[in-house]
């Protein structure tokens, strides 16, 4: 589909994988800067993608060390209603991700890629934005860890605030405002109204 | 028939003024979120599972089947106007309703799409009432071997099927299972996979591995490569269609909702498939061939028929099975599960009330929708002018306030980003994140009908071989290893048609 | 030595074009025609299509006014973006559209042409609509 990236359904479907020649051609969006299909863009960076597709490979192969070393050390517990216990299964995942771990190397030795997520809104020619991801997780991480001391009014305004601050939006002062009024209609709404657990913390008694 | 009583009180029970409210409520959420690009109804529903929780069971599953249908509907409204799916399923659409809208018709594309959506969507809810019921009486005669071998037919057909890379596929769904495996074993109280720590004792939430999957993890790949665009909204009036637009409409919508149903009743099938099986039917049946590509009102009416009635049709083994065919179906089995309903066979006989509701609130938001939407549709489109800064700050919002309700601890939060980055990671190296839902949500279930096959034949393997069904599945299984094969020449053909027709 | 117009589709840009075609006559200096929008939101009425900037160019070109346009999304404000021309290239004037902001809707909203004014070195000719 050139000219016009697929989306793919919010919930991990992939997008229909254009094969080279086919797929319905669209009309180009108008003032939409040219989007590349994602098969081309990073021609360039190609070997080094191979390589850090092996960390996944590595990931894979720990995970599934992991779960056979706790499925060792879990008890083994057969009963009359239960004829093999609670160790087959993680053995057998374990198992499995040995041998995925071991084919997806060979697959990456051989030149596959997996394609990374292409998107309505996703820019596939730029290398990762880690200043905005980092951004993004700090802002995630002040609110976990004021949540409870705090109170939901406030951690979650700094959360929505440094959100949108982190993903460029500069009406500092409007994203406040709309930080500030979003944590409270939903404290009101959802903990007072529908009975959901947020903590009041330091605002205690004055909600 | 007593299921046509059981639906007229579950009419009754929707037509109160309060579940009304929630049914206007749902499809609304539904069509904001379809209207906009970054946002689907598995996420919306995945986010809102928290804080639902206060809620009767009744008023939150009619909220999310107004989500379920509005998504649909505003899909097709971005995919017309502004030449952007809102939805994987509205990408059909976008080929001749932006064509349509380009050429002044933007009116009567979205009428025929709401209109389309509005009757294969009531079609296919018939039908959902005809089929169900027999296949809830098929579903009974199963034993545990047949349940293990049809959840093994859903891992495979969802690794094996989609995506270009069934070593990817595959992972993903092995690391999904791995995450189900979690907590306390449920029949032997062993812990497994707790790490010492305590709050893990009682497994990951679903709800938190949705959420973190699908909500932080989107958000935050798109903050890594956020594309910067402002394209135009082609302006539109009313929707409406003159009788030659009816005319040429009827039979497309027919058609579609015969493609989408079953489709969507099948696992891995999906809702793009019959879109594009649509698309190529109105192609090669049209009286107007010359307008194709130039926008046919053909070539929108059939496919937005078909998603429709597919999102109806993957609610017929979601709830008859207990078997979620997409990503949203999934969320919609989590959310039943939290509730300690569990979808299969003996949901009718237990909560007859709450699924003749359900279903019944489906007719009812399918009608909400297009009262919703006809009228309406320009002013949906104006959603679109909110920054995406906005949007995805939100998003983070709403699902650190869902996981932290879930437990009422920070823990969570850390947990939701751990998946969160794990759903990052995903992206990046392109390994496809439904296994890993299915994982997680079936896995649990199959272990628990594999032990009990097994428990039959005293560890024996062959226990978990039952009756002619499981024979019939396991060689299913064989054909869909095989599928990709196969696939590749059925669709392929097919969009070869599409491109050279 | 250019006069920049600072455009918009909407009333305010043309009245601002309507001014800008006369300085740049009066200067006898051609026009550079900016358009920028952050991108960040799917759509953006502030960003000129095609067809927009099509007419601007064929106003231009009737009036016999020397012109080029540039389009600019790259996650900047209009503001950053025209100040950034004016002290690199050689900018005579700014000719923007301005409309009345209260100080409260300046606070929330901000007002790129105060930030205009506030900080390009060259004369700034705000324009209201008529």
């Amino acid at each position: 589909m050139t000219g016009m990236t697929t989306r793919p359904e919010r919930g991990g479907d992939p997008p229909p994988r254009p094969d080279v020649g086919s797929g319905p051609v669209a009309a180009p969006v108008p003032g939409q800067p040219d989007g590349p299909a994602p098969a081309d863009a990073d021609a360039g960076s190609t070997p080094a993608r191979d390589r850090a597709q092996y960390a996944v490979c590595a990931f894979l192969a720990l995970v599934g060390v992991l779960v056979l070393v706790d499925a060792a050390r879990t008890g083994h517990a057969i009963s009359a209603a239960d004829a093999i216990g609670p160790k087959p299964v993680p053995i057998l995942l374990g198992v499995l991700l040995l041998i995925v771990a071991t084919l997806y190397t060979v697959d990456v030795a051989r030149g596959g890629t997996g394609e990374p997520e292409a998107g309505e809104d996703v820019d596939l020619t730029t290398p990762i934005d880690w200043r905005t991801v980092l951004l993004l997780i700090g802002a995630f991480l002040v609110n976990a860890v004021l949540i409870d001391r705090l109170g939901w009014v406030i951690s979650g305004s700094l959360l929505f605030w440094g959100s949108a601050f982190a993903l460029g939006n500069r009406h500092h002062v409007r994203n406040l405002l709309i930080a500030v009024a979003l944590s409270l209609a939903t404290f009101y709404t959802f903990a007072i109204g529908l009975g959901v657990s947020l903590p009041a913390g330091v605002l205690q008694g004055i909600l | 028939m007593d299921n046509l009583g059981n639906l007229l009180d579950g009419f009754a029970n929707v037509v109160t003024p309060m579940n009304l409210l929630i049914a206007l409520l749902g499809v609304t959420i539904g069509t904001a979120v379809g209207v906009l690009p970054g946002i689907g109804p598995a996420m919306t529903v995945a986010l809102l599972l928290p804080v639902t929780y206060g809620m009767e069971p009744t008023q939150a599953f009619i909220m999310f089947a107004g989500i379920f249908y509005g998504g649909m509907y505003g899909g097709s409204t971005t995919s017309i106007l502004l030449n952007t799916p809102g939805e994987s399923s509205s990408v059909v659409t976008a080929i001749e309703g932006n064509r349509m809208a380009k050429a002044g018709r933007a009116a009567q594309a979205l009428a025929t799409a709401a209109i389309g959506s509005f009757v294969a969507g009531t079609i296919a809810t018939l039908l959902l009432v005809l089929v169900t019921p027999p296949v809830v009486r098929f579903a009974i005669s199963l034993g545990a071997p047949d349940y293990f071998a049809l959840m093994l037919l859903s891992f495979v057909a969802v690794t094996a099927v989609l995506g270009a890379s069934r070593v990817r596929g595959f992972a993903s769904l092995l690391i999904g299972l791995v995450i189900g495996t979690v907590g306390i074993d449920a029949v032997s109280g062993q812990q497994r996979l707790t790490l010492g720590i305590p709050q893990l004792a009682d497994g990951i939430d679903v709800v938190v591995v949705a959420v973190g999957i699908f909500a932080v993890g989107e958000a935050l790949w798109i903050a890594a490569h956020l594309r910067r665009r402002a394209a135009e909204v082609i302006p539109v009036g009313r929707p409406w269609m003159g009788r030659q637009d009816w005319k040429r409409s009827w039979k497309p919508w027919l058609r579609g909702t015969a493609y989408g149903f079953p489709f969507g009743a099948l696992p891995a099938g999906g809702g793009e498939i019959p879109t594009f099986l649509s698309y190529a039917t109105e192609k090669k049946l049209t009286r107007h061939p010359e307008e194709f590509g130039r926008g046919a009102i053909e070539g929108v009416a059939g496919p937005e028929a078909a998603n429709n009635a597919s999102a109806a049709g993957t609610l017929v083994p979601m709830l008859a099975i207990g078997l979620p065919t997409n990503a949203t179906a999934a969320v919609m089995l989590a959310a039943f599960q939290q509730y300690g309903i569990q979808p299969g066979p003996l949901l009718f006989e237990r909560e007859s009330g709450l699924v003749w509701t359900l279903i019944a609130s489906l007719f009812v938001g399918n009608l909400l929708l297009l009262v919703l939407n006809l009228p309406l549709a320009p002013a949906w489109a104006r959603l679109l002018r909110i920054p995406r800064p906005y949007l995805y700050a939100g998003i983070l919002f709403f699902a650190s306030m869902g996981a932290y309700a879930v437990n009422a601890q920070p823990f969570d939060l850390f947990l939701l980003l751990t998946l969160g980055l794990l759903g990052f990671g995903m992206r990046r190296f392109g390994l496809p994140i439904l296994p890993l839902i299915i994982g997680v949500i079936l896995g649990p279930r199959a272990e628990l009908q594999g032990r009990r096959a097994l428990q039959l034949s005293g560890g024996e393997l062959h226990g978990l071989l039952g009756g002619w069904v499981s024979w019939a599945i396991y060689a299913v299984v064989v054909v869909v290893l095989l599928w990709p094969v196969l696939g590749r020449f059925v669709v392929r053909g097919v969009r070869e048609r599409l491109v050279t027709g | 030595m250019t006069v920049l117009l600072g455009y918009v589709p909407s009333a305010l840009g043309e009245a601002a074009l309507r001014a800008a075609v006369e300085q740049a006559r009066f200067r006898d200096e051609p026009v550079l025609v900016v358009n920028t929008s952050r991108g960040d939101a799917y759509v953006d009425p502030r960003f000129a299509q095609e067809g927009d900037l099509a007419r601007v160019v064929r106003e231009l070109t009737a009036e016999g006014v020397p012109h080029a346009v540039r389009q600019l999304m790259r996650g900047r404000d209009a503001a950053e973006e025209i100040t950034e021309i004016v002290e690199t290239e050689e900018i005579s004037l700014v000719v923007i559209g301005i409309r009345h902001r209260t100080p409260v809707g300046k606070l929330i909203m901000g007002s790129t042409a105060q930030e205009i004014l506030l900080r390009v070195r060259c004369p700034v000719l705000a324009v209201k609509a008529d």
